[in-house]
């Protein structure tokens, strides 16, 4: 029903009293004019009507649509659930049987006897209308959920809104694009929602294999890791599982997994050691426990690996004098020939830099003054420097040696390293941490061992252990007994270590850390003495060097090979339209910038190639192509130059596993969210044993009159009303001036 | 000249014209020197210093201050601050800590199993052993090859031939005569996997660069072979 109630009555108190009595000065002032009554009453008709006018708009007339018009809507929207993560078990009932038992056997027959219509939706990324058979036959096989769109579509079925939306569902929505409309939708027709929450919160089991990470180039003979990334979901301890390393599609290695319990994800790896040059597919395939009520969504994972023996690089150690690091981490790399350690070394103030290194055809001159110089080297080693041992321009050279041209930089000591000074300057621009003033630099506490964080754990670098044992390497760590203390780390980057803090994992000051730069990489390790490592009795040796060299190849990453392939897009689904972007990138040392033309093949797994273009690049200048993926696997991209050379490879892994079991409690603090928002409720499956009592409640609901959200509709301040009012202002003065009245 | 002393000579060169190079060079190194002893006491690990080591039934004292007569040496070349010598034991754990050891003497020795074991790991994870017979005393070079032969069942101990990098690290040194005999001096390592991990000199070199000889008159090594030789293992061992 629908009623005119006005915001403001006092409007009527003192407004008429004004108009009446401004009427009356008017009607007495008409009379000093000695004219017929008619004229004088037809005057203060026009003016009385437009005071009288005015008095109802002052008292803010507004139009209240109230609950009457809803009631008279008897039906409902029961949306059911079949994404994938409603096939999840709780002892022997799955989430989807559960909800079309409810459904079924409950929900529906008393919504009828309630004199309720029950308009029955299944929903997972979209929804469609089913009947009672449907949902019974209906798979929970949806890759993703979306409520807010099945609670869109519900409503839509209908020119009247329905009386109220029920859901059964786990309440473990993955996708909330959406939300707004829904939330619109729900509150413009003030539709409650009412869900039902199917599942435990204790979550099921889960063990997924999201997906391999190896490195897209290693050189012949050198070994390489080639990790398993896996979750494992709910509270209960997961069995022991194999996994087996295929590589082409033979069995290589095989390995026995025990995660422990509790929700958790991690790697497991395969050392690899290849000698031929070649590309290799590497799958690893996880054997699922035997246990049923273990659900297992994604068992294989694939990735490619070019074997390549690669031109050694170099890497340029300046230090402000000679210190134990750049002995301990030449040790390191001396097992690797493809990585050669150039050092240059302050050796008192005022005098040059001398090079240690055998070779010494350049460096003679000290630090590189040209770009073109710098260029011969992929990464650069800052220790031991003080500001005045790197001028702004030298810089300016690192600066650019990293942001543009893609090489490396680390700066690596203690407090005397990460000096204050370096405040504000160009060198500190580029680094991760942002340095510390001059009270906070130094620390002598007791002796600590460097906590490394999670993300550093799963990080190529740090792959130093021995058979995937990383976690135990890491432990092995001596301790150090002096850090640089840094103002902070800079929004984007990694913190790799901390200091062991009291507040938990990965909260302490940074101690080693990384960003990208530009093109390239920047990395600080902030320990004094880090060469202790390799020293110590307990030490392996082999922990410290892998863990270099991996450094050194991560570092140099950006400015290796000419033409690079990026994925801008961080996980890759099947589609008509998967982005790569090839690049050239920028060469100081090449002269000519004339345009090269290149050739991007992407093939699929059958070795069908399912793009095949041709580009022209400039140095420094990139391209994005897109190609279509329809089906999910492993798609290998290359960049050939004129003479079919490969410049460029990359694996992609486009990936069909789903987001739905990433968590697997069931979720009812979002539906409450649903449900406090429209006035509805949240209930748990579990609950809902009497659906009588349960409809009974939702009817009551949907006819609680709610005048909060009742439909509030100003009236009277529009162009018809103020055209009134100035068409009886004007035939007033039409009138006055016929009768000379002026 | 090697090449540092070739630059800094020019700079001084240039600042007085009239001076001769090689008085510079010296007038240079004696303020570095000095500067650089004077540096304040910081992080022991962070500075150079030489691990006096006692040894079987030696306790580590023959022929002085040789750790303090390297630190020195060091300091003229690098502005790494440079510590007094650590006496440490090589039955003890403290050897993990000191990059650079220093072992001398004038007898015969032999090495215990907690030596021979400790001495294996350290050198194994890139730790430096400098060792020199002192007063020109032939029993201590001929029990040091034999356990160091001990240590690594299977190495020898080698002579090093003056292409060697270590002949030319800081010093270009092209030879070495011995002062008793018409010999050449060379100095003799242990290579583990191709580095060289351990070096002795038998001609009492640490004679000639800590004492002036003055303990081995007539003998061994000339004092400044003896100091270019210990600069140039000092620098060798910091930089590989």
């Amino acid at each position: 029903m629908t009623r005119l109630v006005f915001e403001y009555p006092p409007a009527w108190l003192w407004g008429l009293p004004l108009a009446a009595a401004a009427l009356v000065l008017s009607v007495r002032s008409l009379r000093q004019y000695g004219r017929p009554w008619r004229e004088g009453a037809v005057l203060a008709a026009l003016r009385g009507t437009v005071l009288v006018a005015l008095v109802i708009l002052a008292a803010c007339p507004v139009l209240v649509e109230s609950e009457e018009d809803q009631k008279k809507s008897n039906w409902v929207v029961l949306l059911v659930d079949r994404s994938a993560s409603m096939s999840l078990r709780h002892g022997d009932r799955s989430r989807d049987s559960e909800a079309v038992q409810l459904a079924r056997s409950g929900l529906l027959p008393a919504l009828k006897a309630a004199d309720l219509r029950p308009q029955a939706l299944l929903f997972a990324e979209d929804a469609a209308s089913a009947d009672g058979q449907q949902i019974a036959a209906a798979q929970p096989d949806g890759k993703q959920t979306n409520l807010a769109r099945a609670i869109v579509r519900g409503m839509a079925l209908s020119d009247r809104p329905p009386r109220a939306v029920i859901a059964l569902t786990d309440g473990v929505a993955t996708e909330d694009a959406d939300n707004a409309r829904a939330i619109s939708a729900l509150a413009e027709h003030r539709v409650p929602f009412f869900g039902i929450g199917c599942g435990r919160e204790a979550g099921s089991q889960v063990l997924a294999l999201e997906g391999v990470v190896a490195p897209p180039l290693a050189s012949p003979k050198q070994e390489f890791q080639v990790a398993a990334r896996l979750r494992a979901t709910g509270g209960q301890e997961t069995p022991r599982f194999d996994l087996l390393l295929l590589r082409d599609g033979r069995l290589a290695q095989k390995k026995a997994v025990s995660p422990g319990s509790g929700p958790r994800a991690w790697q497991e790896s395969f050392s690899v050691t290849e000698n031929d040059e070649k590309f290799y597919r590497y799958t690893v395939q996880l054997v699922p426990p035997t246990d049923p009520a273990i659900k297992c969504p994604a068992t294989a994972a694939s990735t490619m690996v070019r074997v390549k023996g690669e031109k050694e690089f170099r890497v340029l150690f300046v230090q402000g004098a000679l210190t134990w690091d750049y002995k301990f981490i030449r040790l390191a790399l001396s097992g690797d020939r493809t990585i050669k350690l150039s050092g240059l070394s302050r050796t008192a103030s005022g005098s040059a830099f001398f090079e240690s290194s055998d070779d010494e055809k350049d460096l003679v001159g000290g630090f590189p003054k040209t770009s073109e110089e710098l260029a011969e080297f992929r990464v650069v080693v800052l220790s031991n420097l003080r500001p005045g041992d790197l001028n702004p321009a030298q810089q300016g050279l690192l600066a650019g040696f990293c942001g543009q041209f893609g090489g490396g930089v680390l700066m690596i000591g203690g407090p005397d390293t990460f000096n204050a000074s370096w405040q504000g300057s160009r060198l500190e621009q580029l680094l991760p941490v942002r340095f510390a003033s001059a009270g906070r630099r130094a620390v002598d506490g007791p002796s600590f061992r460097p906590q490394i964080t999670s993300a550093a754990l799963s990080h190529p670098v740090f792959q130093i252990g021995d058979g995937g044992d990383h976690r135990a390497a890491w432990a092995n760590l001596p301790t150090f007994s002096q850090y640089a203390v840094v103002d902070s780390v800079k929004p984007g980057a990694q913190v790799w270590a901390v200091y062991p803090s009291a507040g938990g994992p990965d909260s302490g000051p940074p101690l080693m850390a990384c960003q990208r730069y530009g093109a390239g990489l920047s990395a600080v390790i902030c320990v004094q003495n880090f060469w202790r490592w390799r020293l110590a009795k307990p030490s392996d040796p082999q922990h410290f060097d892998r863990f270099w060299q991996q450094l050194f190849r991560y570092l140099a990453e950006g400015s290796h090979g000419l033409v690079a392939i990026e994925v801008p897009d961080q996980r890759m689904q099947p589609g008509p339209r998967i982005r790569l972007t090839v690049r050239r990138r920028p060469d100081p040392r090449t002269s000519q910038a004339a345009p090269q033309n290149y050739r991007v093949l992407v093939k699929d797994e059958k070795d069908r190639p399912v793009a095949d273009q041709a580009l022209a690049l400039r140095p420094g200048a990139s391209v994005e192509i897109a190609f279509p993926a329809q089906q999910p696997g492993l798609y290998a991209a290359s960049v050939l130059d004129a003479a079919e050379n490969v410049l460029a490879s990359r694996s992609l892994e486009i990936s069909d596993v789903s987001a739905e079991f990433n968590a697997t409690a069931r979720n009812m603090e979002a539906l409450r969210q649903w449900a406090a928002l429209s006035g509805g409720m949240a209930v748990r499956c579990e609950d809902c044993s009497d659906a009588g009592k349960l409809v009974r409640e939702i009817k009551a609901r949907a006819e609680r009159p709610r005048q909060d959200m009742s439909r509030r509709t100003p009236v009277g301040v529009n162009g018809w009303v103020l055209a009134a009012l100035a068409g009886c202002l004007c035939a007033e003065w039409s009138l006055r001036k016929r009768w000379e009245l002026t | 000249m090697n090449r540092v002393l070739s630059l800094l000579g020019t700079t001084c060169a240039a600042a007085c014209p009239q001076a001769s190079r090689v008085l510079c060079v010296h007038l240079i190194l004696a303020a570095i020197c000095g500067a650089a002893l004077a540096q304040p006491p910081g992080d022991r690990l962070a500075s150079f210093f030489v691990g006096r080591v006692s040894y079987g039934q030696n306790a580590g004292r023959d022929c002085g201050d040789v750790g303090q007569a390297m630190a020195k040496l060091v300091a003229q070349v690098s502005t790494i601050p440079v510590q007094n010598e650590r006496m440490v034991s090589l039955r003890d754990n403290a050897i993990f800590e000191t990059p650079f050891l220093f072992m001398n003497g004038h007898n015969d020795f032999v090495l215990s199993g907690a030596e021979l074991a400790n001495l294996r790991t350290y050198l194994e994870h890139g730790g430096f052993l400098f060792a020199s017979g002192c007063c020109t005393n032939p029993a201590f070079p001929a029990a040091w090859r034999r356990e160091l032969s001990r240590v690594f069942p299977g190495q020898q101990v080698q002579a090093m031939p003056y292409d060697h990098p270590i002949y030319r690290s800081f010093y270009r040194i092209g030879r070495v005569r011995s002062l008793h005999r018409n010999v050449d001096v060379h100095l003799e390592g242990l290579f583990l996997k191709g580095r060289l991990a351990a070096v002795m000199c038998e001609d009492g070199l640490c004679c000639a660069f800590a004492m002036e000889n003055r303990c081995n008159v007539g003998r061994g090594v000339s004092p400044e072979d003896g100091r270019k030789l210990a600069l140039n293992i000092a620098v060798y061992a910091m930089t590989h």
